[in-house]
């Protein structure tokens, strides 16, 4: 079962750019979230801060009721916390199937040939099989992405924050994307969507939180963010109100 | 099964060096191809370091050095067994490793690269120094590997070290943890955000290169009976790198030949004396720029297009 994801208070700041505002949001097992906001609005640190990439300035960190902040971010994708990038972060010079393999041999527990036997099931998921031996440099950009997806997977998530994974992928595999998406959160897997693809994002999720200038702006069900005049404001335009 | 190209090329290349000295090859070739086993060592353990973890280290001849001093004194200050001391020379090169290691887990690129320098000239001036301990660059008498040992043994002495060393290391490569380490080598937000212990892993590295660099320099010392300062020199380094880069530095088993291959070269090139180690630099530039996957490397590949296409 999958546990909340509560910050309290979170603050970055990057000498005198304060990132990050006293964020106060908490998640709970098995929504779908989507986070929005203008370019420098907090973002992406905020997923940072989240997964240990950046130790926040202020504020904390809870995954049900275990402290994260202070722990490696390997320690906390150990934990349940999986993490796709903006530009995706596959290892270029080994095949999809190391790719893949990686995560799930973190797991000490897990034998190579179960950690085959995993991955096998992930790549017939993703219709990546035929690309197995292939080294992920050789991959398209949308092909990237999904393998990406391929890794979280492996890791058995509780928790997992995309950051713009439909950018540069076409209509069908993005259709595809989001499919998948659905399926994880059906099963129990909460999940945190930054996008600027507004279509997916209030397509998917049912309630989008929206950043400004590092502080929450808005935050409840996607159809009221939408007309929130601050958020209209701040993001969106008057066009996305009707 | 079929068995990995590169260990083909290894065994067949280990077939060789054992058939050598059964057909008829002099002592004086022995004996460089026995250095030459030294140096495929330290090949091998600075491919571990860059060519997987993608961390670059000029410290790797100095780690020797380390390794050596640490090897000889133990016998000649406490009287332990030569076998015992090459081990006590590999573990205090690999716990300064460790440090270098963990002080350097930040650092990346010219940062390290410049770091591990610095160590290195501390490590060898040290040694130059302290005189009443290493007698300076007078250099310190090393008591043999196997006393009365003809020069075929110590030879094959070498060669199974050699072996025994680049065998362990690929079977480490192939388990869970060289996956870490490539994916470390790839990209270490990466590897972080699946779970891999990038810092412990990046520590593990360093140490477990440079204990294989302090093995081998006190295999070199008990082999050779004398070590001096310039053993740690990064001119020395400079050759290391050299052999690495041109045996292809993405594959400890052709880092390794590249090691052996190249002292051959500079003993048989010996004549052209120092113009030698200038062709060498413009060959390792040359292989960079255009074959970076080494010339064992380069040939395995061509090797496996040929095949495909027959």
């Amino acid at each position: 079962m999958s546990a909340p994801l509560v910050l309290t208070r979170l603050s970055m700041r990057f000498g005198g750019i304060t990132a990050l505002d006293r964020i106060d949001l908490a998640v709970a097992p098995g929504e779908m979230v989507g986070l929005m906001g203008p370019n420098g609005s907090g973002k992406t640190t905020l997923l940072n801060v989240v997964c240990g990439y950046y130790r926040q300035s202020g504020g904390r960190v809870y995954l049900g009721d275990r402290r994260l902040d202070g722990r490696s971010a390997a320690q906390r994708a150990r934990l349940g916390l999986g993490r796709s990038f903006q530009v995706t972060k596959v290892f270029r010079r080994l095949t999809v199937m190391e790719n893949l393999l990686v995560p799930a041999l973190t797991a000490w527990s897990l034998a190579p040939a179960a950690a085959r036997a995993k991955a096998a099931t992930v790549l017939a998921a993703l219709n990546l099989e035929r690309l197995k031996d292939a080294r992920a440099a050789d991959l398209s950009g949308g092909q990237a992405k999904l393998l990406e997806f391929g890794r979280m997977m492996m890791l058995d998530p509780k928790i997992i924050l995309l950051d713009e994974p439909f950018g540069g992928v076409y209509p069908e595999l993005k259709a595809f994307m989001q499919d998948h998406l659905r399926r994880w959160n059906a099963a129990g897997v909460t999940i945190v969507l930054i996008s600027h693809d507004m279509g997916a994002l209030f397509g998917l999720c049912p309630r989008v939180v929206t950043l400004a200038g590092g502080r929450v702006i808005a935050d409840g069900p996607a159809e009221a963010v939408r007309r929130d005049p601050a958020v209209l404001d701040a993001y969106l335009g008057d066009h996305y109100a009707a | 099964m079929t068995l990995p190209t590169d260990v083909r090329v290894g065994l067949a290349a280990a077939a060789l060096f054992v058939a050598l000295p059964f057909a008829g090859l002099g002592d004086y070739w022995l004996y460089t191809l026995t250095i030459g086993f030294y140096y495929a060592i330290l090949a091998a353990s600075w491919s571990l370091l860059v060519g997987y973890v993608g961390r670059i280290s000029f410290a790797q001849a100095a780690m020797s050095g380390l390794g050596a001093y640490t090897s000889v004194m133990t016998v000649l200050g406490l009287g332990w067994p030569v076998p015992l001391a090459l081990v006590v020379g590999a573990a205090i090169a690999g716990a300064l490793g460790l440090f270098i290691g963990w002080l350097s887990l930040r650092l990346h690129g010219p940062y390290l690269g410049l770091t591990t320098i610095a160590f290195a000239e501390i490590l060898r001036i040290a040694v130059t120094a302290e005189h009443q301990w290493t007698r300076g660059s007078l250099g310190l008498s090393a008591a043999p590997l196997i006393d009365g040992a003809t020069r075929p043994v110590l030879y094959f002495v070498a060669l199974a070290v050699l072996i025994a060393t680049v065998a362990l290391l690929w079977a480490i490569l192939r388990t869970r943890i060289g996956l870490f380490f490539q994916a470390i080598r790839e990209d270490e937000e990466g590897a972080a955000s699946l779970g891999v212990q990038v810092t412990l892993w990046k520590v593990v590295a360093f140490a477990l290169s440079t204990a294989v660099a302090g093995l081998g320099g006190g295999l070199y010392a008990h082999v050779v009976g004398l070590i001096s300062p310039t053993m740690m020199s990064l001119q020395e380094m400079g050759y290391v790198l050299a052999m690495a880069v041109i045996g292809g530095f993405h594959n400890i088993i052709y880092s390794a030949l590249g090691g052996v291959l190249l002292q051959v070269l500079l003993e048989y090139l010996r004549e052209i004396g120092e113009w030698r180690l200038a062709i060498f630099g413009l060959i390792t530039i040359l292989i960079l720029r255009f074959a970076p996957n080494g010339l064992f490397g380069t040939l395995a590949a061509l090797g496996a297009a040929l095949r495909g296409r027959s």
